[in-house]
């Protein structure tokens, strides 16, 4: 047995996009215990509420993250919308849930392809972003952005997309298909790639649970906690949802459910583009949220469940407007994921939670 | 289908049989969050189960209340204990992983608690604003009081039909003679104008009586009965610009021969 040793980990390390630090107490190259910390970019955007009226917040809401953009201005809305009791077209809910699972596309095939780059695949890291490509152009016809779409706002949504989009959304769609289980077969048969994921930093399902692990991180330990089961807008009329999941608790397991959770997003964008109803896209919403009134929401993001809490006071700027991002919720999870792995295998356990801490530090 | 949401109230004390009671039967921590109020900081804890978001409220924790954590039932609960600790000054006791005031890089400490100048400014401006608008009103019922008591037999303040108003020509001319010249002028061109309008609005009206407006303006005059035809042979659209610009230039005139006026005073 060696001496304990104190490695610090990030905030800037080549494998992590964003500032996270992690102090590794080593023995030999086991992990004994991981100590996160971030803090480092904290931005006061729950402050912020205060002087940005509703509407307006909704364009600093979708800024908290650059991958779930369109989940928090979603998620925003419809809790604004449940604070005022406002009932929004089912068109509009439905155009949201679209944008919603390709954005879960398009983070889920980017978290891929970090993950091939972690585990030193170039050329797959370069194969997965240049299917993404094609899921950015869809967002850049329908909505006119790439990354911010600004395209949700209260009481609806502020574009439609016509039957020639929609054909072609189901076209890209398809046509990308077969290059996506090209891309998977890489990943979840080739060998030298389960070498660095099967095994690696397991987590029970009771573990999985007691820790409160949201999003594919509690899915690949067989725990359901899928916000979409929930029936929010348009998911309620999905015809039969069955979240993926899986029972073997290691990396493995969690870029089987990610690689499957994109196939299933297609499928849903597929049954939501033939089951939209004509009609309005939006309703208009007048008055300021009442005074003391409460609403609190959550939406399954690409990384796993967001929570949102608003509070008015009779006027139209907020009184609290919260955000918990599912990596802050699945920091405590993370650290016992690293408890007992090797050393070198801490950027690969660390990228499979699929951390977001841009998000975490509002 | 949708998410059901449930609001409790819950004491300080009860904080950690809470947590124990949820773990026991099963709920999962979603989130703890803090709200800056007058009276307090408010500390919401939420758990779910079946498709329930449960959030129990410990209203009003003051600066020097001490609160239990949660953290030996729900581990997910050390960052969010941090975060409400170093953001809004709530002393929390027994963290797991207590960073003890640096989970976060801040310049300044319990920034959420901290009233901006510019939320301060708007909060106060809101203040004035309602205490102006209340005088004001409470001013123009008094004025109303007083005229009833004055005047018995006054009939309700008449409101405008948007046809004609017709003040008597004496009374305008009366106040106008004590106005500055240059001023004159340009309130007999506004008078033109209003004129005019109404009586595009309402040509029948003016056709079947041709003396119905008591001010007639001067620049009215220039029209010949010879043009007048003319207009009226015209699109009225067109009418109405020849008007305009035939007013126009009476009220021009009009202020050049003033200036000259003063001029040769």
């Amino acid at each position: 047995m060696g001496k304990a040793t104190v490695i610090p980990f990030g905030p800037q390390h080549p494998v992590l996009p964003e500032p996270l630090h992690l102090d590794l107490v080593v023995e030999d190259e086991k992990v004994i215990e991981a100590i996160p910390q971030i803090g480092f970019v904290h931005r006061g955007l729950e402050k912020l509420v205060e002087t940005r009226d509703y509407n307006q917040f909704i364009y600093v809401a979708e800024r908290i993250c650059g991958i779930c953009a369109f989940g928090h201005s979603m998620g925003y809305a419809e809790t604004v919308e449940r604070l005022m009791g406002v009932e929004i077209p089912k068109r509009a809910e439905y155009l949201r849930v679209i944008w919603h699972e390709l954005s879960r596309i398009h983070s889920h095939i980017l978290w891929m392809g970090l993950a091939a780059d972690a585990f030193g695949f170039e050329s797959l890291f370069m194969h997965c972003w240049r299917l993404r490509e094609r899921v950015l152009d869809i967002f850049e016809k329908t909505t006119g952005g790439r990354v911010i779409f600004s395209v949700v706002k209260v009481g609806g949504v502020v574009r439609d997309i016509d039957e020639a989009q929609f054909a072609e959304i189901k076209r890209v769609l398809e046509g990308i298909k077969h290059d996506y289980n090209q891309l998977c077969k890489a990943f979840l048969k080739d060998t030298s790639v389960k070498n660095r994921t099967v095994g690696v930093g397991y987590i029970s399902e009771e573990e999985a649970r007691a820790l409160s692990m949201v999003g594919p991180f509690a899915r690949a330990s067989n725990v359901n906690n899928d916000s979409r089961c929930l029936g929010n807008g348009g998911y309620a009329d999905l015809a039969d949802f069955q979240p993926i999941m899986d029972t073997q608790g290691d990396c493995y397991a969690r870029v089987k459910v990610r690689a499957l959770e994109v196939l299933q997003s297609m499928d849903i964008i597929t049954e939501m583009i033939d089951k939209i109803p004509d009609g309005d896209i939006a309703v208009p919403v007048k008055g300021s949220p009442v005074d003391g009134a409460e609403a609190s929401n959550v939406v399954e993001q690409p990384r796993g469940e967001c929570y949102y809490y608003a509070r008015g006071n009779g006027t139209k700027y907020l009184e609290r407007m919260r955000m918990r991002t599912p990596t802050s919720q699945n920091l405590a999870g993370m650290t016992k994921a690293l408890a007992g792995c090797d050393l070198a295998d801490v950027n690969m356990i660390v990228l499979t939670i699929d951390p977001c801490i841009s998000c975490t530090e509002r | 289908m949708t998410v059901k949401t449930e609001y409790l109230i819950t004491t300080i004390d009860a904080v950690p049989s809470m947590a124990k009671r949820r773990k026991e039967d099963g709920w999962r921590f979603v989130q703890l969050l803090a709200v800056n109020t007058e009276e307090g900081i408010d500390l919401i804890y939420s758990f779910m189960k079946d498709g329930v978001l449960q959030n129990n409220k410990v209203e009003h924790v003051a600066k020097t209340d001490s609160v239990p954590s949660i953290t030996d039932e729900f581990l997910a609960a050390f960052v969010f204990e941090n975060e409400v600790h170093d953001l809004f000054g709530v002393d929390i006791r027994n963290i797991a992983i207590d960073f003890g005031g640096n989970f976060y890089a801040l310049a300044q400490s319990e920034p959420m608690t901290i009233i901006s100048p510019a939320q301060k400014a708007a909060r106060e401006k809101a203040r004035q604003a309602a205490i102006a608008k209340a005088e004001r009103a409470k001013k123009a019922a008094a004025a109303n009081a007083a005229y009833v008591v004055d005047h018995p037999g006054a009939k309700p303040a008449p409101k405008s039909d948007g046809v004609l108003i017709k003040p008597s020509a004496d009374g305008v001319e009366e106040k106008l003679r004590g106005i500055d010249p240059e001023k004159v002028a340009r309130l007999r061109a506004a008078m033109a104008a209003k004129a005019r309008k109404a009586a595009a609005a309402n040509a029948d009206y003016e056709e079947t009586h041709p003396t119905a407006n008591p001010v007639q303006p001067k620049q009215e005059s220039n029209i010949s009965d010879e043009l007048e035809e003319k207009l009226k042979g015209m699109d009225p659209e067109k009418a109405e610009k020849v008007r305009a610009a035939m007013a126009r230039k009476a009220a021009k005139e009009a202020a050049a021969q003033n200036d000259t006026a003063k001029e040769g005073e």
